[in-house]
């Protein structure tokens, strides 16, 4: 029943229906249908409260979505009786849920201020328990993002020193959080006590006691922290900074030992990273700089370090790290954000011309090469990259084009025949 | 010295909204700009945290001790409650002889009947008695001397039995209904409804204006919570005991010159329907044709008409029969009708009508679903059972106003909403804001035709549902099974009268085949008819 379909030009309409005769045929413009109403199915059985509340959650979800959020402002002016709801189960998902909408809310609306920011926070803060901890971590985030590190601090502080009977000692995880980023404040201000104080010495600045407090809390702090497992990359950073600047080698060296190869920590190439940073910095011998290599590449072979790796063992002076070399370099270019690097193929070039100073090159060649025949054309050898290579980067087409015959020598050579012709046609073109 | 007690108290003025305080000499904060004293207490509000500060701060106590030696009784607090409710209808315009002659009377009936007062052997016992709270009273030791009205309840000896019919909410609005009917005035139960549901006739929290002297605590909560407001066909229920309680026997008469008569009453929900005026004489002529226009049908009587009538719902019936006869509404004969070549601004069509109520239907049900989310169910001090549920109660409206207030700060300030006391529920003309354009003006002559010189409706159809023989009451269950099969256009009526007078669509449609029954008999064997299935299973066509 097209006719009875209502439109929402309803003046406009209400003069052209005099012009049409027929009514069944469609009509010269587009009839407007309106968009139909959102459908509310779930708040149809309720009454009084629970109705008034669902149906106002609803909308506001409904404007969240669409990004109408001065609308969602409007209908949330009506929506926090529903933290007066008496139904037992609920009042906790309730809590949450205001201080989630609110604070998405007032991301979004263009007149919101910090301190609207703060008094939510507080007010949803003091009314739950369960979410004490965490919304105070994300209050503290929110003033760090605005640059209020000293209220930062502040905010964590006073969550540190919470105790609610039991739910402070269920809540233990958090706390450790909560303990994790204050610690990391402490080291933020260090740093602008440092960079303030820039213009002195060394010596002077390690006699600095303001600065030895902080780094004094961070340590303690830490400490305890980094006992427990978990991935504490920007905590450790931070610490690690500090006690290089007091000097404290051993202890910084025993932290990122410990966190590299702890098996009850996550497996963490970062850690490894880290360690390898820190060993390089302060001149360790190769053979330690390699140990800590090989598990990384364990763990990540596609890890820029590995070329690090790989340049190491091809100037060292044993024979067996060539071959290891070439195998590092290969698990590197399976993955493809390494396939238009010049410095990886150009590694591979050097390292396979140190392999051919040995008889038996080819055999060493091949075998790392097996796995790889099927797919390694398909991946680097095709008239398209050919096309690309030549066009973009002719010296890495030349590095890949020497290798080719070497690493995959049963497949037709597309990849050198295509750049070749294209090398012509720019040649003859020029 | 002022300056520093005033910096820290940054609350906008109440009145000026400036922010310019000092302090008086009794040590109290006042504005500058307007001279507006704040409530400090009340308004600051403060966003630091001091630990151990998260109790509530004691309330303070009553300066004058008040000694217990007045009983309450729960019959007195809801006096004030129909009161108030009385006085505001008064103040929206009916006339005080339903407050003063009529309520009155019938309240003093009930108080009569249930044996609470202007009785010589009034019931004193305890289910009836108003437990006061007093924040100086431990409420564990007067506790002891009360057993609840529930408690009451359950042990029901005859004469306890009565506390079955103990006034509540609910019956409060169908004592005033009574009342209406009685003195005849034009409001019909579901314009009671909207009043309750805009704010109007105060129901929600009625109990925040009842005197300090009656602060409710306890079990009596109960009685004067109020969770919902009460659907058309709930209140009819409760309407309908009371009057069988109160033993009324004959209401005054609702004659055709009566507004509650479909006669007037018709016109009302034509002119709010946006249908035009000249139907109105074909829905006399049906009324005529179908015995329904006598008073006694719509006067409440214990012999001839035991059921209390439900004017509004009868009224539309009729107006739904009357469209379905001048324009058959089997989504093909109303569609032929408008094709005829008038079209000009003077002809109704009912296409038009349909496009422009459609439009105006979503529009209203959208401010209806605003209304209800805007409603605030807990404002006030609330009424809370013991000193726990108290604080609790209080600290929990504490943090929702605070973060209403916030996000009142963030909205627009708020466009005049238009609470209107008008009991049309739409407007048609061509002012602003109106709903669409009138067709009130506009002649039927596109349906009508001339028939041995007299006017008579072109359409010569009538469908019916198929009859089912089982019981009235199972009927409910029917309009659900059936609406598949009924035509899209009176499907599309009526949704939009049920939600003109806010009833369900079961409701009036058990209303309209009633009215059908009627005007064409039970009796169908004496016409002819013919059993044409044109519109599929279900229906059969009368000729």
């Amino acid at each position: 029943m097209d006719d009875t379909d209502p439109d929402t030009d309803i003046v406009n309409d209400f003069e052209e229906d005099k012009d049409s005769s027929d009514p069944f045929s469609k009509r010269g413009r587009q009839s407007k249908l309106p968009v139909p109403e959102p459908m509310f199915p779930s708040s149809s059985g309720l009454r009084g409260f629970r109705q008034s509340t669902t149906m106002c959650l609803e909308h506001i979800r409904e404007a969240m979505l669409h990004h109408r959020w001065q609308e969602a402002t409007e209908y949330m002016v009506y929506f926090p009786q529903i933290l007066q709801s008496t139904s037992e189960g609920s009042t906790q998902q309730n809590k949450e849920l205001v201080w989630r909408l609110c604070t998405e809310i007032l991301h979004h609306h263009p007149n919101s201020t910090l301190q609207d920011y703060n008094n939510i926070y507080e007010r949803m803060k003091h009314s739950s328990s369960k979410h004490y901890l965490m919304i105070s971590l994300e209050h503290a985030f929110h003033l760090m993002l605005h640059g209020c590190i000293e209220d930062a601090k502040h905010q964590l502080s006073v969550a540190q020193t919470w105790r609610y009977g039991k739910e402070s000692v269920i809540q233990y995880q958090k706390t450790k959080l909560i303990h994790a980023y204050s610690s990391l404040l402490d080291y933020i201000n260090w740093c602008d006590k440092k960079s303030a104080n820039d213009g002195s010495d060394h010596d002077v600045l390690v006699e600095n006691t303001e600065m030895q407090n902080s780094f004094r809390q961070v340590s303690s702090n830490l400490k305890e922290i980094l006992k427990h497992p978990g991935v504490w990359d920007p905590f450790i950073l931070s610490y690690v900074e500090m006690l290089e600047f007091y000097q404290d080698h051993t202890t910084a060296l025993s932290v990122l030992k410990n966190y590299a190869h702890d098996s009850s920590f996550p497996p963490n190439p970062n850690a490894h990273v880290y360690l390898y940073q820190y060993v390089k910095r302060h001149g360790a011998p190769q053979k330690k700089l390699l140990k800590i290599l090989k598990t990384l590449h364990v763990l990540v072979p596609s890890h820029e370090l590995m070329l690090e790796y790989s340049s190491l063992l091809l100037q060292s002076k044993k024979s067996c790290h060539g071959p290891k070399a070439l195998e590092i370099l290969l698990d590197m270019l399976d993955f493809s954000c390494w396939r238009t690097n010049l410095d990886v193929w150009k590694l591979l070039k050097a390292v396979i011309e140190k392999l051919q100073l040995k008889p038996d090159w080819k055999t060493i060649i091949l075998k790392r090469m097996s796995g790889r025949t099927d797919w390694w054309p398909a991946l680097h050898f095709t008239r398209a990259h050919a096309t690309t290579d030549s066009e973009e980067n002719p010296e890495l087409w030349a590095v890949k084009a020497s290798l080719t015959k070497i690493l995959c020598p049963d497949v037709p050579q597309s990849y050198v025949d295509a750049g070749d012709t294209d090398e012509e046609q720019i040649h003859t073109a020029l | 010295m002022n300056d520093e007690l005033t910096a820290t108290f940054t609350q906008p003025c109440a009145q000026c909204s400036a922010v310019n305080w000092a302090v008086s000499d009794e040590g109290r904060f006042y504005c500058r700009s307007c001279h507006n004293v704040a409530e400090r207490t009340e308004d600051v509000v403060d966003t630091t945290f001091t630990p151990g500060s998260a109790r509530i701060s004691n309330l303070t106590r009553r300066s004058r001790t008040r000694t217990p030696d007045r009983q309450w009784w729960i019959c007195e607090g809801f006096q004030f409650i129909l009161k108030n409710q009385a006085d505001a209808l008064v103040d929206l315009g009916v006339s005080a002889h339903f407050r003063d002659q009529v309520l009155c009377q019938l309240w003093r009936l009930y108080l009569q009947k249930s044996r609470q007062a202007f009785t010589s052997d009034p019931i004193r016992s305890s289910a009836h008695q108003l437990r006061i709270t007093d924040s100086d009273v431990d409420s564990e030791g007067s506790g002891s001397d009360w057993s609840g009205v529930l408690g009451n309840s359950v042990h029901l000896s005859e004469s306890q039995r009565q506390v079955h019919t103990l006034m509540n909410m609910r019956r409060t609005l169908a004592l005033i209904h009574l009342a209406l009917v009685w003195s005849r005035a034009p409001l019909t139960l579901s314009d009671v409804i909207m009043l309750v549901r805009a704010g109007l006739l105060p129901y929600t929290d009625v109990y925040e204006k009842l005197p300090d002297k009656l602060k409710v605590e306890g079990v009596d909560v109960l009685t004067f919570r109020v969770h919902n407001v009460p659907s058309h066909q709930e209140l009819h229920t409760e309407a309908q005991a009371l009057v069988h309680f109160l033993q009324l026997e004959t209401f005054p008469p609702i004659s055709s010159q009566s507004q509650l008569h479909p006669a007037l009453l018709s016109l009302r929900y034509l002119s709010d329907a946006n249908l035009p005026d000249q139907l109105h004489p074909w829905l006399l002529h049906l009324m005529k044709r179908a015995a329904v226009e006598d008073q006694t049908l719509y006067t409440f009587d214990s012999t001839s008409c035991p059921v209390l009538p439900q004017h509004d719902i009868q009224t539309v019936a009729i107006i739904i029969v009357t469209i379905k006869v001048v324009f058959g509404l089997n989504d093909c004969t109303e569609w032929d009708l408008c094709d005829v070549d008038d079209q000009s601004e003077a002809v109704f069509s009912l296409r038009r009508w349909f496009r422009l109520t459609q439009a105006a239907l979503r529009s209203a049900e959208q401010s209806r679903n605003q209304l209800i989310c805007r409603t605030q169910w807990k404002s006030g001090c609330g009424l809370y059972q013991n000193r726990r549920s108290r604080s609790l109660g209080l600290k929990r409206k504490r943090t929702s106003d605070q973060v209403q207030r916030c996000f009142q700060n963030l909205s627009s300030p708020v466009a005049a909403r238009r609470c209107s006391s008008s009991s049309f529920r739409f407007c048609w003309g061509g002012d602003d804001g109106a709903d669409g354009p009138s067709l009130h003006h506009q002649k039927l002559t596109s349906v009508l035709t001339m028939n041995h010189n007299m006017l008579t409706p072109t359409n010569a159809t009538y469908w019916l549902p198929a009859r089912c023989t089982c019981y009235l009451d199972m009927h409910k269950s029917h309009f659900q099974d059936m609406k598949a099969w009924l035509p899209h256009s009176f499907l599309q009526l009526l949704n939009f009268f049920s939600f003109l007078i806010d009833v369900k669509p079961t409701v009036l449609f058990q209303e309209v085949l009633n009215l059908e029954r009627r005007l064409l008999g039970h009796n169908s064997r004496t016409r002819t008819k013919t059993r044409t299935r044109t519109l599929g299973q279900g229906t059969e066509t009368a000729t």
